[in-house]
């Protein structure tokens, strides 16, 4: 196992002053700058590719198809995203014409925050770690990237490419544990983006408070999934199972429960057996394709949740601690006080919990946190709109799991403990940006409209105002009766113009029209 | 004097536990209903305008002109905008076409996040209460209003006009001080709206961050004016000093020092000298035109920074702290270390700052917190983005002051020590609402694409032709000049092809040109 080097408590503090003053250069400003840093990113993976394979192999077992799909796929699309759009994102932004604010040229400009902390977790080490970077480079921020010290050979590789391929003095790697971390936290940083848990999360926001720091939060959840017994069943089963135990479950948009009609559970299992089967042939022990869980506390973590369970495990339940494996799981008959239901399972172990109908499993979302997603899996627009419109959560995705992290245009972001802000593309852009207004309000205004604002105030302030003021909008109650007014109005008027041209015809004035023929 | 009846602290829980339910009923999903929300915080306001600005007279002596510009003006405009517009700030929308994702239908839509909080300060207590209640309800959320018990006659007809015109489970007022405001504070909401001061920022972000609730925090700042001697210097002086002395400085956008080049200060004096004399012929004593400070502590502070400032004293300087009067003062030759210079003054007085360059004016501002504005007086183009592009601020504003804040469709907020987040319109909708994202995969598409995720794992190019190319390497853009050369080779090709093809007899073309 590679031992990380871990970043000096003396230098911490020097790192960021660093960054501070690279900052303050600002070379930032060159848009042509952050695109060939953006690019930079992408070439720091693409060159290296077999070696950071290898890394990921290392700290989390992980079959290099993994990698390339979670990691590498996701991450370069935001290189594109962001190389191609930085242009677009950074332009200021003209407000609505306003008849009365266009002579001062009211626009908002998008400006850097200034030095931001990204501090990643160790389940998605590339995406979650150089997608916000890439975010952070197009707003022009300066960045530290705090890496997980759980994933050892990552980091370490991080820690060395990062100088070699972006500049040395904006972008910067600190690693280490809980107290280069807390050192990291009693700085004061423009931004911090935290991926991680909920516990964490509040530490974080703690120390963001005492500098008003704003923060972003991704935090996990206990992502239900709620079947509807019409869907296609081999199809859910094997998008239920993928994104399980991808990554070895290991991922904060994994599914962590199935609500399942009670009737409907059998045929759910048979087809969950039957996807099981075709995803390791030889079983999960001897296959490539099932990931490691990254370290032994949370391994033994896990197999006490599978342990302590009063479900019926119909599929897996080996553990090897040492070997840090836990064997993809499938649970039935998993009641709501269960241990699995207890906490994030965080691994590759899915609880099946019989429901009554659709309603109980929309009530049994409801008692719980606001998870990052609501999975339904149906063919029934209804039952899909039902279920959520009926919960809340960071996304609500039909018929997949997982994906929707990658799809480019979509934020990522949770709402409630799931945490706040986004993830992803021009959304992650904002997080990292600041809208700065600007207008230039020339003199002559003061004299056709603005000048009543000056001491001493004078009664006939009321008419400049008048103008700025906006109408109202119909009295509630009233808006009935108003545009039946109105409708009349209309015809009265009608009836009016009407009977005046008959007048005016027949009065003989029309000859002169005629006359011109 | 009015007495405001607080809040008792079990009601407080009552209330939060009220709205909550009333935001779980579904009630505010129906956009007709926040329409006709938005629309009746309109007729609250429209209804009651002469209570209300005598409410403010009494809590901050104010002229009702103010009132009016300040208060009223932005907060019909909010209504108007949020009214006409909530539709399509909810509307579902599409994320933008990818051949890779489209047959996933991906969509995005603001949901509101649930039950907000909103904090506000006495300042401009109608606008920065019924603004963000505005934005609060076309998100969709339940509201909890925590108005400033410094101006104990507005918050307490805010108390009883709110329920009168709005839903009564879903939008609430909360009256009271520390206490009150502490048992606010355990209690976990969905978003916390808070504007006022860094001070009680920090106390609203710590009890925010045990819950793990957004916030967005607008607080104020040392506004600094950079002035250029070449800018029109009547123009400048009216405009800093109306928004100085404007609710007598109690304006978190109000500037607070002026950067003057040191041989310019007598001239820009004089200059100021007759604008005060036109604001306030008789003296300020006997203005109408001059609202009082909130409070007698307030009052003292301000007193206190005047009397133990280094600086000369031009214009004004008395201060009455019983009747809550200070008079518009101008101080000139005040140093960075000055007491005026500390904190914010939130009153009405002006200090002068002389300096040598723009340079030493821009290092000044640097040195210090980011403001919330960053006002510059000048004519010329490249003094304005010297000045703006070297500072950081929420607001980057050219010979004008304060008036930003009411421009419909601005997202106005501060940055640094200033706050985070906005205000107004679609922007503070953004802060009381949660993109949700969606999408809906059919089964062929593992067939045609996304097949070969599922285990067990078999080499396959299709990763790499999901993935995004790369852009250009750095220092590799030779690149474009090998495109520019295939465009010119494709036009050589099809210009031959095209003549070939138009040579009389050899085809269609000349046949056809011939009808």
């Amino acid at each position: 196992m590679t031992t990380l080097k871990y970043t000096s408590i003396e230098d911490i503090p020097k790192i960021h002053e660093t960054a501070r003053k690279a900052f303050e250069s600002g070379r930032t400003q060159s848009i042509a700058f952050r695109k060939e840093q953006i690019a930079q990113v992408g070439w720091l993976i693409k060159d290296n590719e077999d070696r950071l394979r290898e890394a990921l192999h290392a700290d989390l077992g992980r079959h290099p198809q993994e990698t390339d799909l979670l990691d590498f796929g996701s991450a370069l699309g935001e290189v594109r995203m962001a190389y191609d759009n930085v242009e677009k994102w950074v332009k200021p932004q003209k407000i609505d014409f306003s008849l009365n604010w266009f002579p001062m040229g009211p626009k908002y400009v998008p400006e850097p925050k200034g030095v931001v902390l990204i501090i990643a977790p160790f389940n998605l080490p590339m995406f979650l770690l150089l997608g916000p970077l890439v975010s952070a480079i197009a707003a022009g921020d300066a960045a530290v990237l705090k890496p997980s010290e759980q994933t050892p050979a990552t980091s370490q590789l991080m820690a060395e490419l990062v100088p070699k391929y972006l500049d040395p003095e904006l972008y910067h790697v600190v690693n280490g544990g809980v107290p280069e971390t807390t050192k990291l936290l009693e700085l004061q940083w423009d931004h911090i983006l935290y991926t991680g848990n909920g516990r964490v999360g509040r530490i974080i926001a703690q120390a963001a408070a005492k500098y008003l720091t704003p923060i972003t939060l991704e935090l996990g959840g206990k992502n239900p999934v709620v079947v509807d017994p019409k869907v296609d069943v081999t199809m859910t089963a094997k998008r239920l199972l993928w994104g399980r135990f991808s990554n070895a479950g290991q991922i904060c948009l994994a599914p962590e429960y199935v609500l399942v009609p009670r009737d409907f559970q059998d045929t759910l299992v048979e087809a969950l057996k039957e996807a099981y089967h075709s995803f390791y042939p030889e079983g999960p022990e001897k296959s490539d394709s099932i990931a490691r869980i990254v370290n032994e506390a949370h391994t033994s973590r896990i197999k006490r949740l599978v342990d302590e369970t009063k479900g019926k495990i119909i599929l897996g339940g080996q553990a090897d601690v040492s070997k840090r494996y836990i064997a993809p799981t499938v649970v039935r008959d998993v009641p709501l006080d269960d241990s699995l239901m207890s906490e994030e399972i965080f691994g590759p172990v899915l609880p099946l919990v019989p429901v009554k109908d659709v309603d109980e499993a929309i009530s049994v979302i409801k008692a719980r946190e606001y998870p990052l997603a609501v999975y339904v899996f149906s063919p029934d627009k209804k039952f899909q709109d039902k279920v959520f419109k009926n919960t809340k959560s960071g996304a609500a995705v039909a018929n997949e799991t997982v994906i929707s992290a990658g799809v480019p245009g979509l934020p990522v972001g949770g709402v409630g403990p799931s945490g706040y802000g986004y993830y992803s593309g021009k959304h992650c852009f904002e997080q990292f940006t600041h809208y700065r207004v600007s207008l230039d309000n020339p003199g002559w205004v003061d004299k056709v409209a603005f000048g009543f604002r000056y001491p001493p105030y004078k009664p006939d302030y009321k008419k400049y105002l008048k103008a700025i003021n906006a109408s109202l909008p119909p009295r509630p109650g009233k808006a009935a009766a108003k545009s039946l007014a109105k409708r009349w109005g209309f015809w009265i008027l009608f009836a009016l113009v009407g009977a005046s041209s008959v007048l005016l015809t027949k009065s003989g004035r029309l000859p002169q029209l005629k006359a011109r023929k | 004097m009015t007495t405001l009846t607080y809040t008792s602290l079990e009601d407080i829980t009552k209330i939060h536990q009220r709205a909550r339910d009333a935001f779980l009923s579904g009630k505010t999903k129906s956009i007709a209903f926040r329409k006709e929300q938005i629309s009746q915080v309109g007729y609250l306001l429209k209804d009651n305008e002469q209570r209300i600005k005598d409410a403010l007279k009494l809590d901050l002596g104010r002229h009702e002109i103010e009132t009016e510009f300040f208060d009223f003006a932005a907060v019909y405009i909010g209504v108007r905008t949020a009214y006409d517009n909530v539709e399509s700030w909810a509307k579902l929308q599409r994320a933008e076409f990818n051949l890779n994702f489209f047959a996933m239908s991906p969509k995005l839509k603001a949901e509101p996040k649930g039950v907000a909080l909103l904090v506000s300060p006495f300042n401009v207590p109608v606008y920065l209460t019924l603004s963000p209640l505005v934005s609060a309800i076309a998100g969709g959320n339940a509201v909890v209003i925590k108005p400033s018990e410094q101006t104990p006659a507005y918050s307490a007809l805010l108390a009883e006009l709110v329920p009168q015109y709005l839903d009564n489970d879903l939008y609430h007022v909360v009256n009271g001080g520390p206490q009150e405001m502490t048992k606010v504070l355990e209690l976990r909401w969905d978003h916390i709206f808070y504007v006022g001061n860094g001070r009680v920022g920090r106390i609203i972000a710590e009890a925010a961050a045990k819950h793990l609730t957004p916030l967005t925090l607008e607080l104020g700042g040392k506004n600094p004016v950079v002035l250029d001697p070449k800018c029109d210097l009547q123009l400048a002086a009216r405009r800093i000093l109306w928004g100085r002395f404007s609710n007598t400085g109690q304006i978190c956008l109000c500037p607070e020092y002026v950067l003057v080049p040191r041989d310019f200060q007598d001239t820009l004096v004089e200059a100021m000298k007759e604008v005060y004399h036109s604001f306030y012929p008789e003296g300020p004593e006997k203005s109408d035109s001059l609202s009082r400070i909130v409070s007698q502590a307030h009052a003292a502070r301000v007193k206190r920074l005047i009397d133990e400032t280094k600086g000369t004293i031009v214009l004004g300087g008395q201060a009455d702290v019983e009747s809550r009067f200070v008079a518009p003062t101008i101080v000139r030759d005040v140093k960075g270390d000055d007491p005026l210079m500390q904190d914010e003054i939130f009153g009405p007085v002006l200090a002068i700052v002389p300096v040598d360059s723009i340079d030493e004016a821009i290092a000044f501002i640097n040195a210090r917190d980011t403001p919330l504005a960053v006002y510059v007086f000048s004519q010329d183009k490249a003094f304005k983005n010297k000045v703006f592009e070297n500072t950081r601020s929420g607001a980057a504003v050219a010979n004008e002051t304060v008036i930003t804040a009411g421009i419909p469709g601005l997202p106005m907020g501060g940055v640094g020590g200033s706050g985070y987040g906005y205000y107004g319109g679609k922007h503070a909708f953004d802060e009381f609402t949660h993109l949700r994202v969606s999408i809906d995969n059919p089964g062929w598409v593992d067939k045609v694409a996304f097949g070969f995720r599922y285990p067990p794992y078999k080499p396959t190019k299709l990763i790499a032709m999901l993935s995004p190319s790369l852009p250009p390497r750095v220092g590799k853009t030779p690149n474009a000049a090998t495109k520019r050369w295939a465009f010119w080779l494709a036009v050589v090709l099809v210009g031959a092809a095209s003549a070939l093809l138009t040579v009389p007899g050899s085809g269609l073309l000349s046949s056809r040109s011939k009808l």
